[in-house]
């Protein structure tokens, strides 16, 4: 029978556990690159290898290879960190990165520009802080989500407690990290044959693909919950969390042109008890590492393994593992996706600032020192920061006069917390260009100067303080979710973009093509009469995702995996 | 005069032949008679026949030691020129390279004459040092019974020009003995007042009851009779090759703070030679820009003619303190007095400064042949030769940072560097020659490893080393130690080292990049990290190169490989410079520093 896994499949088998010739490649200075095996190995260290596409033109006449270079991405589940932490972080990109922080739609911070030379150095610094990189990124559980800021209620704190435990029991047991990265010390290689299994969760091929899971508390749904492979949302009784609603088999990512891939919103799995979590959460992950499709990575997550199997087979097998049947999912109700900005009370009396970055570039811009005020705010800061999966920052658990500080901080630097308008606090955009391997179109460095444009038609519209969610991403992978905005625009290539609208504003409704392959130019066009529309046409509370529906602008994807069907198609 | 028979018919030719070269010889000058004697004597000399007796035994040629100190080889070659010109007035000559010897040496000569150049700020040439202190020092012999004179050489952009030729004559001097010519210093523009000195310096120098009146006519039987001499390159300052320019391109990246050109050019006329290590010297010309701010300032009536004197052999940026005094002199200014007086003053003030800013300081009108007066030759630049005749045939490569930098409110350019950086492109030609330096040469049994040491341009040399290695079967072991200031920008011929360790033609490679990280690392740092495989290497016969600048790594290296060789010992410095100094006297310390 001939072997049809894919190559991923054969290089995790031969890597010993990870390790593959990470240590020697490293140890090559003539180049900033690693061989192309240990370049899928190194991700499940939390790290890529990119090159910045803006030189490439340049690179070979001046007989240069490649400028490449290393994106590595903290582990930190719930996004939490201490302002130590914090300042440690920030010393980290000084010395060895671009010199500003990526805060990332999966809670987390993301390092650019780290050249191999500096790669065990900045890792062992992340490991100072009391950080690690481990599955960060990789064909594993990826960073987990929780809804942002664990100091709102008993059950918020729950759920970071869930997002680290599942963190901590989904981790990958190889002793390569810390050979490769910490001390070059041989920790334990059981990986040899007739010894002993390194990994009892993953075994020696790891998942078919990444694999997400999130922790959702309603009314928000920060975490986007529905675009997640695992998703787990608080079932709450008196203020008592009783356990969770479990959705399985969301995902974002896709490939252009091809109608076998498609962004799919989670499907409900059923209810269960807290305690049951971790179980629940390590049998749907090992159904995915024995059902996932390991020919084709395009088909790999396991959004396409439930269309495959079908949901209820696939909730059976998980239930014979478990040895116990889910419940009934229980009501439950979101409202939005966004994150809360400015200054909220808590329950304690504590203050929580959410603050709002753009793309979750951590940057001073002139006249706008964002880098600064926060560094300066961790220097005096006794809580903690909190990444939003919107990218954003919360400065969690301030006293009134460590509020009254952190004001004085924000202002000095020309941050100020009530932010320009509803559509760009609610936009979000993927790295892409110039490192991101993957991206066919700009994303972060474009899409701020887009919103301003679509600022003027907004305020034409009398619509500058709407909130609407707009997202953008390079490529079709959808790193920002772009599918569920509803704005979404995707790369097709160079300064085009496909555009979809229609997705509901809660993040329970994917959107649906409107126009394909459009510029600048034709996305102020085709945006500017529906604003107007909107603005004169809806019924009071409706959300633009909502109205561009029943305006009948485009059709509503009605079911998770019907991304692609168009009743009738768009005019454009 | 009427043609006479001069050979005998019994000579060993044919009646017919016998005709034709009296027809010839008949009408020769005594002159040529006794020309084409030591010519075929020479010959035959030169053919290992056995030497027919001369008829009286020659006269007793009086010795004559010619001495040099040379940084570039300028001195050297006026040394070896000299020597030309001495045999062929009957002189005995020898060179001795200050490198090369012990003062003891010149101790019993008898007439001696000294080339050399003066290093940096008043410092002899680097391999000279030794010797210069052993004269300086309280041991030095008398030399009562030397007759001498000294040549110096400098650039009177240093303040302490020709200083190492002022030091010398005055020392030889105070050793007792007997100054034959005075000194002459000279500038960028040495060569034909060089020829002069030598000429009627030798004149002085000529024994009473010596060679005057006769005629020495000097063949050298061991070069070649057609002309192609590798001792006189047929392409000179005077004479430069042409050379089309086929490759240009900066290799920085574009984030880079950094600016170094790869220059291709075409270079297949035949005599035109060169080996790795040697430097080519290329014949710049001034930015236009810089010749109009010039001509305005002045005020000069500058038609076509002067404005191409000035851009192609002017040097129009050069402040020097003789300019200074001759400007002073003529326009009348007082307030230019200190600077010709205090040499500290025209240090403070010419540090940053170029010839425009006295121009405009202290404007004056300036005629035509007044400005002329003022400015020296245009001085060509030395670049090391970056590629291997026999790797890259046909092609000559050079490495050319382009400097560049801002004082007193003006843009400043390195003439040769940013003339090709800016005002050059690929199909132009560029004026060149070669400057061989036999200071700087890959070891003669190529078996031998080597360890090349280098940072920014001080790579380009190592690219002609490896390349050529390349093409020899047998090539031993190579090691390169590279720095600058970012991997990503500044790896100079990244692709290309990728490919020679591929091949195999490099062993290995070290890099510093001192900007990579928050603690700076260099060179020197990465040699002390293999200070053990380097000794190692020392011990199988490795040759040590060290490639650029001198202040900003050089020296840093020199110290460091002193205290690699010195840890074996205890850490004893002074082992540590012996063994360095054992390793350069053996030839396998050489160093290209600028």
């Amino acid at each position: 029978m001939t072997d049809r896994r894919s190559r991923n499949e054969h290089i995790k088998e031969a890597s010993r556990q990870l390790r593959g010739t990470i240590a020697t490649g490293l140890a090559d200075q003539v180049t900033g690159s690693i061989s192309d095996d240990d370049q899928q190995l190194v991700k499940f260290h939390g790290t890529y290898l990119q090159d910045n596409r803006d030189l490439r033109g340049e690179r070979t006449r001046k007989k240069l290879e490649k400028a490449y270079s290393f994106m590595i991405r903290v582990r930190l589940p719930g996004g939490v960190v201490t302002p130590a932490q914090w300042l440690a972080l920030d010393k980290i990109t000084e010395d060895y990165a671009t010199g500003t922080l990526r805060l990332t739609t999966r809670q987390t911070f993301q390092f650019h520009g780290v050249l191999k030379s500096n790669m065990r150095a900045t890792m062992q610094a992340i490991n100072a802080a009391l950080l690690d990189t481990l599955a960060a990124c990789g064909d594993v559980n990826r960073n987990v989500l929780s809804t942002a800021n664990p100091h709102l209620s008993a059950v918020h704190a729950e759920s970071l407690i869930l997002a680290r435990t599942l963190s901590a029991h989904l981790l990958p047991r190889t002793g390569a990290y810390h050979e490769v990265w910490l001390d070059g010390e041989k920790v334990k290689d059981t990986s040899g044959p007739g010894s002993g299994e390194e990994e009892p969760i993953y075994g020696k091929h790891y998942l078919p693909r990444k694999f997400k899971i999130v922790v959702a508390v309603p009314p928000d749904n920060d975490v986007d919950v529905f675009a997640q492979d695992l998703g787990f949302i608080a079932v709450v009784e008196d203020g008592e969390l009783i356990g969770w609603n479990v959705t399985v088999g969301g995902g974002m990512g896709m490939t252009h042109g091809d109608l076998d891939t498609f962004p799919r919103t989670a499907d409900l799995l059923g209810f269960c008890r807290s305690e049951d979590a971790v179980a629940v959460a390590e049998a749907v992950l090992t159904v995915q590492r024995d059902w996932g499709n390991r020919e084709s990575r395009k088909r790999a997550r396991l959004k396409y393994t439930i269309e495959d199997h079908g949901l209820s087979a696939f909730r059976s097998e998980v239930e014979k593992r478990l040895g116990f049947t889910f419940g009934e999912p229980r009501e439950f109700h979101f409202e939005r996706t966004g994150d809360r900005l400015g200054w909220q009370k808590g329950p304690n009396g504590r203050w929580h600032l959410g603050l709002f970055v753009e793309n979750g570039r951590v940057a001073d811009r002139p006249g706008h020192a964002l880098q600064t005020a926060l560094r300066k705010i961790a220097e005096m800061h006794r809580g903690e920061f909190v990444c939003t999966a919107n990218q954003n920052v919360i400065v969690a658990n301030a006293t009134a006069a460590a509020k009254r500080k952190i004001d004085a901080i924000l202002d000095a630097n020309g941050i100020s917390i009530a932010t320009s308008s509803g559509l760009r606090r609610n936009s979000m955009a993927c790295v892409a260009l110039p490192t991101c391997g993957l991206a066919l179109a700009e994303s972060e460095r474009y899409l701020p100067s887009l919103v301003t444009k679509l600022e003027l038609l907004l305020a034409k519209a009398g619509l500058v303080d709407d909130d609407i969610v707009i997202r953008m991403t390079g490529c079709p992978n959808g790193c920002a979710r772009p599918y569920l905005a509803e704005i979404g625009l995707v790369g097709r290539g160079p300064e085009v973009y496909n555009l979809y609208l229609g997705a509901a504003f809660d993040g329970s409704r994917l959107s649906k093509l409107y126009a394909q392959d459009v510029r600048e130019d034709d996305i102020l066009g085709l945006l500017a009469p529906i604003f107007e529309r909107y603005s004169h046409e809806r019924k009071p509370g409706e959300r633009f995702g909502d109205f561009v529906i029943r305006a009948g602008i485009v059709a509503p994807t009605l079911q998770s995996n019907k991304f692609h069907e168009v009743p009738q198609l768009a005019a454009v | 005069m009427a043609s006479t028979a001069l050979i005998p018919k019994s000579a060993p030719f044919s009646a017919s032949e016998i005709d034709a070269l009296n027809s010839i010889m008949g009408g020769s000058s005594r002159e040529q008679l006794a020309w084409l004697a030591g010519f075929f004597a020479g010959l035959s000399a030169a053919a290992n026949e056995p030497q027919p007796v001369p008829l009286a035994p020659p006269r007793a040629r009086p010795a004559l030691t010619i001495l040099f100190g040379s940084e570039s080889g300028n001195a050297e070659g006026l040394a070896y020129a000299a020597k030309k010109v001495a045999n062929k007035q009957g002189f005995d000559a020898r060179v001795v390279d200050m490198a090369d010897t012990e003062l003891s040496s010149i101790a019993d000569a008898k007439r001696l004459l000294v080339y050399t150049a003066t290093w940096g700020e008043g410092d002899p040439p680097q391999r000279a040092a030794d010797f210069y202190t052993a004269l300086m020092s309280d041991s030095a012999p008398r030399l009562e019974s030397v007759k001498y004179a000294v040549l110096g050489l400098g650039d009177s952009a240093y303040v302490n020009f020709c200083e190492t030729g002022r030091r010398i004559d005055a020392r030889l001097e105070e050793l007792g003995g007997t100054r034959i010519a005075d000194r002459i210093d000279l500038d960028l523009d040495f060569s034909a007042k060089a020829s002069n000195w030598t000429t009627s310096t030798l004149e002085a120098l000529r024994p009473a009851d010596g060679v005057s009146g006769a005629r020495v006519v000097h063949v050298d039987f061991q070069q070649p009779l057609d002309g192609a001499s590798p001792q006189a390159p047929i392409f000179t300052s005077d004479a430069p090759l042409e050379a089309e320019i086929t490759g240009l391109v900066n290799l920085n990246g574009s984030g880079s703070t950094r600016e170094t050109w790869h220059v291709e050019l075409a270079t297949d006329a035949a005599g035109y030679v060169y080996k790795p290590g040697d430097a080519i010297s290329v014949i710049p010309e001034n930015d236009p820009e810089l010749v109009a701010a010039l001509v305005a300032s002045t005020g000069v009536d500058a038609d076509p003619a002067f404005v191409q004197y000035l851009t192609q052999s002017a040097d129009i940026t050069t402040l020097s303190r003789p300019l200074i005094e001759k400007y002073a002199a003529l326009s009348g200014r007082s307030e230019l007095a200190p600077l010709v007086s205090d040499a500290e003053a025209f240090q403070r003030f010419a540090a940053d400064r170029q010839l425009i800013d006295l121009f405009a300081e202290y404007p004056a009108r300036l005629d035509v042949q007044t400005l002329k007066g003022l400015l020296r030759p245009l001085p060509s630049r030395l670049y090391s030769v970056a590629s291997s005749q026999i790797a890259h045939e046909g092609e000559t490569h050079l490495l050319v940072g382009a400097v560049r930098w801002h004082s007193h409110n003006r843009t400043r350019n390195g003439v040769a560097s940013t003339f090709l950086a800016d005002r050059r492109k690929i199909g132009d030609t560029l004026k060149l020659y070669v400057k061989p330096n036999r200071h700087f040469r890959l070891p003669t049994d190529s078996s031998h490893p080597i360890i090349m040491i280098g940072a920014g341009t001080g790579i380009a040399p190592y690219r002609a080393f490896v390349a050529e290695r390349q093409t020899q079967d047998g090539a031993g072991k190579s090691w390169l130690f590279f720095g600058e200031r970012n991997f990503t920008h500044d790896f100079l011929y990244q692709l290309e080292w990728q490919d020679f360790i591929k091949s195999g033609a490099l062993t290995r490679m070290d890099l510093a990049f001192s900007r990579d990280q928050p603690e700076k690392i260099y060179v020197q740092h990465r040699l002390w990290q293999r200070r053990e495989e380097i000794r190692h290497w020392l011990a199988e016969g490795a040759h040590l190169y060290v490639c650029g600048d001198e202040k900003g790594m050089a020296r840093d290296v020199d110290e460091t490989l002193v205290r690699i060789l010195a840890e074996p010992e205890h850490n004893d410095s002074d082992a540590g410079k012996a063994a360095l100094k054992a390793l350069a006297k053996a030839g396998r310390y050489q160093r290209d520093v600028y």
